[in-house]
C-alpha cells in the first residue's frame, strides 16, 4: 500500500464532472507530480485530497486509511498539508500571522516558534519583512510565504498547487530548488504544474491528467521522453527556460 | 449649551448601547456574510432573560442589592442570549450553508419574528412593557455648565461596561489564536480550512460572542429606561445594524464609532431637527441610506470588501 | 394513443434518451436509518399497501373519542360528539375513506409510479389522524380521550394511523419510481371539457375550504380542526394525482389551451358567489386576499423576476391607500375634495409609482442585502411619517375613517344584489372587482415577464454583471421593476382604503411586509399563480386558525424557517428559476460542508 493512493476519483460541479476517474500513487519520500493543461482537473483533485470538495465516488488513502469522506481540517490533522492554487494568502494579516494560522492546529508553542524561524531561514526575505501584510509583498514572496505556510503543521505529504504560476524563471527556480530540499528532508510532496518541464525534471514519479482522467504515468525521465507529452505539454516555449 | 451637552452625554451612552449590538452584526456579517435580522431579537431576549433571573429564580434580597443584581443580570443575560443565538445559528442558519443568499436573509426575518412571538407568548405580562429593575447606583451627578448638565450614574456604567466590553473584544480577535481563527475565517474561509480551522466551529463561537454582548446590552438597556417590551429588539437592531455598517462592516473598532453617531444622531436631530423626537428614529434611517448609497465600505471599511 | 415516459434527468445518460419506458419498480434496495426493516418489507409490499388502505378504512369508522366533555358555556364547545358518533359519513370519515378506497385500488391495480401514488395516500391519512388525534387529545383532556379509558372503544385516530403509517411504510419499501410523463394529445374539444371540469371541480374545491369549519371561533369549536384535516387530506390526494403525473399532464394542457384556460379560470373566479362560500363574510376574506394577491403579485415582480429584495414593500399599499384616502371626500381627509374612484386609482398607483422609483433609485449604487436594507428604511421611514400625521395626510393614530364607499349612480359596493331569484351576499361588487382587478394584475405580470423588459430583469436576478456586459441597462431597468411593482400595490391601496373604509399607519408596518414576501416565496417566486396562492393560504389561514390567534405570528415566523430549509423554491415552483432560491439539493450534497458555492469555475 502506498503512501497515498487515489482510486477512480471522480468529482462534480453540480452536474458538471470535473474530474472522471483519476488514479494515482505516491510513495513517502518522492515528489510526485500532476501534469496537465489547465482545465484537466488537477486542481480539483488537490482540492478533494484536501477535504474542501467531496468526490462523488473513489477513495483516496492516506497511509491506509481513507480520507475522502474526512472534513479538511481532520486531514490536515493527519499531516497532508495544502498550498492553493492562486496562494490564498490572508493578504490584510501580517507574515508572522500568516505563519501562525499554517501552525494553527498545534499547541506547542516553543516548536510553533522554532518553525516560523526555520520558515525564515529558509527565505529570508520572509524574516526581513515579518510584520509587513501578507498582501503587500511580490508574487514569488507571496509563493514562498504560501509554502511556509503550508510548513507550519509540520505535514507529512505537502501539495503544491501551481507553485511556479506568475513567477519568474529565477523565482521558479528557487521554489524548485527549496522542493528539492523539503524532499532531502524526507517531506513527501505532491506537485501539480502547468510548468510541465520544470516539473517532470525533478519528479521522482508523475502522472498527466487530460480531460479529468489519469491517461500516462511514469517517472519524470519517462514522461519527459515520452514523445506524447512532448508534443502536448513541452511544445515549444512552454516551461522552457 | 447645557442642553446641547446633555444631548451629546445622551447620544454617546444610548449610543454605546447601540454599538454593543452592532458588534455582534459586524462580527456575524463578517464571517458569513448575512445580515442577521434576528440578532436584534437577542438583545431582545436577553433583557427578559435578565430580568427573569432577577424575577424567579434570585431571592429578593440579592436583588435589593445592586452589586448582587448586577452581575447576577449580566451574565444570566448573556448566557440566556448566547444560548439563543448558538442554537439558532446551528438550526436555522447552518442548514442553508451552501443555499442562495436569499434564503438565510429570508430564515433571519423568519427567526425575528419567532423569537419575538415567542417572548410575547410565553413570557408572564410580555404582551404589555415590564418594569426593569435598577440594576446600579440610582441618581445623578450635575455637572455646573450653564443650567446644569445632567449625568445619570447608570448612563455612565452603560459607557464603562460597553467601551470595555469591546474593547477587550477586539484585543481577543486581534491577540489570540481563536481571535486569528475569526478573521481567516471571515477573510477567506476555504484557505481556513487548509488550516485545520473548522469554520463551523468559528462561526458559532462568532454568534456565541455576538449574543453574550448582545444579552449585556439587552440587561443594560433594561436598567437604563427601568422598561423593557418585546418591540424594543427591532428597532435597536435596526439601528445597530445601521451603526455597523456606519463603521464599516465586519470592524469592532467601526461598529463601536457608528454606534456613537447613531446615538449622537438621534439625541441631536430629536433635539434641533424639525419635528422633534417623534422623527428621531427617521434621521437614523436618512443616515442609513445615505451611508449606504453613497459610503457603503462606512469609516473604517477597505473598499474592497464592498460587497456586491 | 398513450406514451408513458419517465422525467428522469438526474444522470446524464437517461437525460440522453428522450423518450423512454416506465422502468419495472425498481428493485428495493434500500440504504439509511430504516433500510432493515424497509428491506424485509420489500417482497410484501403489494400486500402491506392493501392492508393500510383497509386499516384506514376501519378507523374511519370505529369511534375516535371516548367521551363527551361539559365544561364552558357552551355545550358544543366542550363536547367531542363529532368524533364519537361513528356513522356519519361526512368529513374526515369520508376523507379518510377515499384516500383508503384509492390505496387498496392503486395497490392492487397496474399502474404507473403505484408506490409514490400510494406513498402519497398514506401521508393524507396519516396527516389526517395524527391532526384529529391530536385535537381530540387536546380538547378532550389527555390520551384517555383516544383510548378506551371510559368502556368506550375508542381507537379510530390510532387505527387510522396505523393504516397510513402501513400504507406508507410499505409504499416506500416497494421503491418510489420516477414520475411518469403522459403525452396524451385528445382532440381539442375534448381537451377543453377536460379543462372546464377540472377548473369548475377547483372551484368547488376552493368554495368547499374556504368554507369549510365555518366561520371558526366561538361559532363553530371543530372548524380549525376540520379545516387542517380537510387540507391535509386535499394534500394526500394532491401529492398522489401529482405523483401520478395526470397533475403535469393537465397542466401541459392548459397550457396548450392558454386563452381558454385564462377565460374559465377567471369566470370560475367569478362564480364564487354562487357556490356555498357567497355570503357576506366570505365575499369579505376573499376580498382581502384579493387585494393582498394584487400586492404580492406586484412585489414578485421586483423580488421574483428582478431578483431584488424589497422590505419596505407594503409602504406602496400606504401610500395608494393614503393617497385615495384623501381623494375620497372622507371628512378626516385634509385634501376636501371627492374624486372619482376610477381616476382615484390611476392617482394613487402614479403617486405610489413616483414613490417607487425613488426608492428604487439606490439600486443604482446599492446591491443584495445592502438594498434591502435601504428598502427596509425607506418602510420605516413611511411608517413613521405615517404616525406622526405627517403633514396632516395620514391621520396619525387617528387614521382617516368613514371613507365612503365606491358607489355606480345610487348603488354602493357594499349592497347585496339580486339576480332574479338568487340573492348575492353584500359586498360582491367589491369581490368582482378585487377579481378583475388581481385579473388584471395577473395579465400585466405575465406579458411582463415574458417581454424584452421581463428578459431583462431575470438576467439582471441570475447575474447582473453579466446582464450589464450584454448591453442591458441594468440602472433604469432595476428602478422600473420598483416604478411598476409599486404602482400595482398603489392600485391595490385605492381599493383597500373603499372596501375597509378605515385607513391606518398600523396596516402597514414591516411585519406587513414580511407577510407579503412570506406570500411571494411560499407560493414560488417568479410564477404568477404562486402570489396568489400564498397571499390566500396567509390570509385564509389566521381567519381560520382563530383559537391560534396567540401563535399566529410565532408559527408563521418558524414556517418561513422551515419553508427556506425544505421547499425554497415554494410551492409552485418557477421552472426558469434556477440561482437565487431553487437549488438542486443533489449538488448540494456533493460539495463537502462548509464549501462555499462560489467554486464553480
Amino acid at each position: 500500500m502506498a503512501f497515498l493512493e487515489v482510486r477512480d476519483l471522480v468529482v462534480a460541479y453540480g452536474a458538471i464532472q470535473a474530474v472522471r476517474g483519476v488514479s494515482f500513487d505516491v510513495e513517502e519520500g518522492q515528489i510526485v507530480s500532476l501534469i496537465g493543461s489547465n482545465g484537466a482537473g488537477k486542481t480539483t483533485t488537490l482540492r478533494t485530497l484536501s477535504g474542501l470538495l467531496r468526490p462523488v465516488s473513489g477513495t483516496v488513502s492516506f497511509k491506509g486509511e481513507q480520507i475522502q469522506r474526512l472534513p479538511a481540517h481532520e486531514i490536515l490533522g493527519l499531516g497532508v498539508a495544502h498550498s492553493p492554487e492562486g496562494r490564498r494568502l490572508f493578504a490584510r494579516m501580517s507574515v508572522e500571522e500568516n505563519l501562525r494560522l499554517g501552525a494553527y492546529t498545534r499547541k506547542d508553542e516553543d516548536g510553533i516558534v522554532a518553525d516560523i524561524q526555520r520558515v525564515y531561514d529558509l527565505f529570508p526575505v520572509l524574516g526581513e519583512r515579518r510584520q509587513n501584510k501578507a498582501g503587500l509583498f511580490s508574487g514569488g514572496e507571496q509563493q514562498m510565504l504560501a509554502i511556509g505556510r503550508a510548513l507550519m503543521s509540520r505535514p507529512k505529504l505537502l501539495m503544491l498547487d501551481e507553485p511556479s504560476m506568475g513567477l519568474s524563471p529565477i523565482m521558479t527556480q528557487l521554489i524548485f530548488d527549496t522542493v528539492k530540499e523539503l524532499r532531502a528532508e524526507g517531506t513527501t510532496v505532491l506537485l501539480v504544474e502547468q510548468n510541465a518541464l520544470a516539473a517532470l525534471g525533478l519528479s521522482d514519479q508523475a502522472y498527466v491528467i487530460d480531460l479529468g482522467r489519469t491517461t500516462l504515468s511514469g517517472t519524470g525521465a519517462e514522461l519527459l521522453a515520452d514523445p506524447r507529452v512532448q508534443e502536448a505539454y513541452l511544445g515549444e516555449g512552454v516551461g522552457a527556460e | 449649551m447645557s442642553i446641547f451637552l446633555s444631548q451629546i452625554a445622551n447620544g454617546l451612552m444610548f449610543g454605546s448601547l447601540i454599538a454593543l449590538i452592532a458588534i455582534g452584526y459586524t462580527m456575524v456579517y463578517g464571517i458569513i456574510t448575512l445580515i442577521n435580522f434576528a440578532h436584534g431579537e437577542i438583545f431582545m431576549v436577553g433583557a427578559y432573560g435578565g430580568l427573569a433571573t432577577l424575577t424567579y429564580w434570585v431571592p429578593t434580597a440579592v436583588v435589593a442589592r445592586w452589586y448582587f443584581a448586577l452581575p447576577i443580570a449580566l451574565v444570566a443575560g448573556a448566557l440566556v442570549s448566547m444560548l439563543v443565538a448558538v442554537a439558532m445559528e446551528r438550526f436555522a442558519y447552518r442548514p442553508l450553508r451552501n443555499a442562495p443568499r436569499l434564503a438565510p436573509l429570508i430564515t433571519a426575518l423568519g427567526v425575528s419574528v419567532a423569537l419575538q412571538e415567542a417572548v410575547r407568548v410565553f413570557y408572564p405580562g410580555a404582551t404589555a412593557a415590564i418594569p426593569f429593575p435598577p440594576l446600579f447606583i440610582q441618581g445623578a451627578f450635575v455637572i455646573p455648565i450653564g443650567d446644569g448638565v445632567v449625568i445619570r450614574y447608570t448612563g455612565i456604567l452603560l459607557i464603562v461596561v460597553s467601551l470595555g466590553l469591546a474593547f477587550g473584544l477586539e484585543r481577543f480577535v486581534e491577540r489570540t489564536r481563536l481571535g486569528r481563527a475569526m478573521r481567516a475565517t471571515s477573510q477567506d474561509r476555504d484557505t481556513a480550512r487548509l488550516m485545520g480551522i473548522d469554520p463551523d466551529r468559528v462561526i458559532v463561537l462568532t454568534f456565541a460572542i455576538g449574543g453574550a454582548l448582545a444579552g449585556v446590552a439587552g440587561v443594560l438597556y433594561g436598567s437604563y429606561l427601568n422598561n423593557i417590551n418585546i418591540d424594543m429588539g427591532f428597532q435597536n437592531g435596526i439601528f445597530a445594524f445601521t451603526a455597523a455598517v456606519l463603521g464599516g462592516i465586519g470592524n469592532i473598532r467601526g461598529a463601536v464609532v457608528g454606534g456613537l453617531v447613531i446615538g449622537l444622531v438621534r439625541a441631536l436631530g430629536g433635539q434641533y431637527l424639525p419635528g422633534g423626537t417623534a422623527y428621531d428614529y427617521v434621521w437614523i434611517f436618512v443616515v442609513l441610506i445615505i451611508v449606504l448609497v453613497f459610503r457603503p465600505q462606512g469609516f473604517f471599511g477597505e473598499s474592497e470588501r464592498v460587497r456586491a | 394513443m398513450s406514451e408513458v415516459t419517465s422525467e428522469s434527468a438526474s444522470t446524464t445518460e437517461t437525460a440522453e434518451a428522450p423518450v423512454r419506458t416506465v422502468p419495472a419498480a425498481p428493485p428495493a434496495r434500500h440504504t439509511g436509518r430504516l433500510a432493515g426493516p424497509l428491506n424485509a418489507l420489500a417482497p410484501h409490499a403489494k400486500i402491506g399497501m392493501v392492508v393500510g388502505g383497509v386499516l384506514s378504512i376501519v378507523g374511519a369508522y370505529l369511534a375516535w373519542s371516548t367521551f363527551v366533555l361539559n365544561e364552558g358555556a357552551y355545550p358544543e364547545r366542550a363536547t367531542l360528539t363529532m368524533f364519537v358518533e361513528p356513522f356519519g359519513v361526512t368529513g374526515f370519515r369520508l376523507h379518510i375513506t377515499l384516500l383508503g378506497l384509492a390505496t387498496i385500488v392503486v395497490a392492487l391495480l397496474r399502474v404507473p409510479a403505484k408506490h409514490r401514488i400510494v406513498r402519497g395516500l398514506g401521508v393524507g391519512v396519516t396527516a389526517v389522524a395524527v391532526l384529529n388525534g391530536l385535537w381530540i387529545t387536546v380538547e378532550g383532556g389527555g390520551l384517555g380521550a383516544i383510548t378506551a379509558s371510559d368502556g368506550t372503544v375508542a381507537f379510530g385516530s390510532i387505527v387510522a394511523l396505523v393504516g397510513g403509517l402501513v400504507t406508507v411504510l410499505s409504499a416506500t419499501a416497494g421503491g418510489l419510481e420516477d414520475k411518469p410523463v403522459w403525452e396524451w394529445k385528445l382532440a381539442w374539444w375534448v381537451e377543453w371539457i377536460l379543462l372546464l371540469v377540472v377548473f369548475v371541480l377547483i372551484l368547488l374545491l376552493v368554495a368547499e375550504v374556504l368554507t369549510s369549519g365555518g366561520q371558526g371561533g366561538v361559532v363553530n369549536p371543530y372548524a380549525g380542526v376540520v379545516f387542517l384535516s380537510l387540507l391535509a387530506a386535499l394534500a394526500g390526494a394532491f401529492a398522489a394525482l401529482n405523483a401520478s403525473g395526470l397533475l403535469t399532464w393537465v397542466g401541459e394542457v392548459s397550457e396548450r389551451h392558454r386563452v381558454f384556460s385564462v377565460v374559465v379560470l377567471l369566470l370560475c373566479a367569478l362564480a364564487l358567489p354562487f357556490t356555498g362560500a357567497g355570503t357576506e363574510y366570505w365575499m369579505t376574506v376573499a376580498s382581502n386576499i384579493g387585494v393582498y394577491a394584487a400586492t404580492a403579485i406586484g412585489l414578485n415582480i421586483v423580488v421574483g423576476l428582478a431578483g431584488l429584495l424589497d422590505l419596505g414593500y407594503v409602504a406602496f399599499l400606504g401610500i395608494g391607500a393614503f393617497v385615495a384616502a384623501n381623494l375620497s371626500g372622507a371628512a378626516a381627509s385634509v385634501i376636501g375634495i371627492h374624486v372619482p374612484f376610477l381616476l382615484v386609482m390611476v392617482i394613487s398607483a402614479v403617486v405610489a409609482g413616483i414613490f417607487g422609483a425613488i426608492v428604487g433609485s439606490p439600486t443604482l449604487r446599492v446591491r443584495g442585502d445592502y438594498l434591502a436594507i435601504v428598502t427596509l428604511a425607506f418602510g420605516e421611514i413611511f411608517v413613521r411619517s405615517a404616525q406622526n400625521n405627517i403633514a396632516g395626510l395620514t391621520g396619525g393614530a387617528n387614521a382617516i375613517p368613514n371613507i365612503p364607499q365606491v358607489a355606480l349612480g345610487s348603488f354602493q359596493f357594499n349592497q347585496s344584489i339580486s339576480l332574479g331569484p338568487i340573492q348575492l351576499p353584500g359586498g360582491v361588487m367589491y369581490y368582482v372587482a378585487i377579481v378583475l382587478l388581481v385579473a388584471a394584475v395577473m395579465l400585466v405580470f405575465g406579458n411582463l415577464k415574458n417581454s424584452r423588459l421581463g428578459r431583462a430583469w431575470i438576467a439582471i436576478r441570475e447575474d447582473e454583471d453579466a446582464a450589464a456586459a450584454m448591453g442591458i441597462r441594468t440602472g433604469p431597468i432595476k428602478i422600473l421593476a420598483f416604478l411598476i411593482g409599486a404602482m400595482l400595490a398603489g392600485f391595490a391601496g385605492a381599493f383597500f382604503a373603499h372596501k375597509t373604509a378605515v385607513v391606518a399607519y398600523d396596516s402597514f408596518r414591516f411585519l406587513e411586509s414580511v407577510t407579503l414576501l412570506a406570500a411571494v416565496i411560499l407560493g414560488g417566486m417568479g410564477t404568477i399563480p404562486g402570489a396568489v396562492l400564498g397571499a390566500s393560504i396567509l390570509f385564509v389561514l389566521p381567519e381560520k386558525l382563530r383559537e391560534f390567534a396567540d401563535y399566529r405570528l410565532l408559527l408563521f415566523g418558524l414556517a418561513l424557517v422551515l419553508i427556506m430549509r425544505f421547499r425554497p423554491q415554494g410551492i409552485i415552483a418557477d421552472k426558469h428559476r434556477k440561482a437565487e432560491l431553487a437549488e438542486d439539493p443533489e449538488d448540494a450534497a456533493k460539495e463537502a460542508p462548509g464549501a462555499l458555492p462560489t467554486e464553480v469555475k
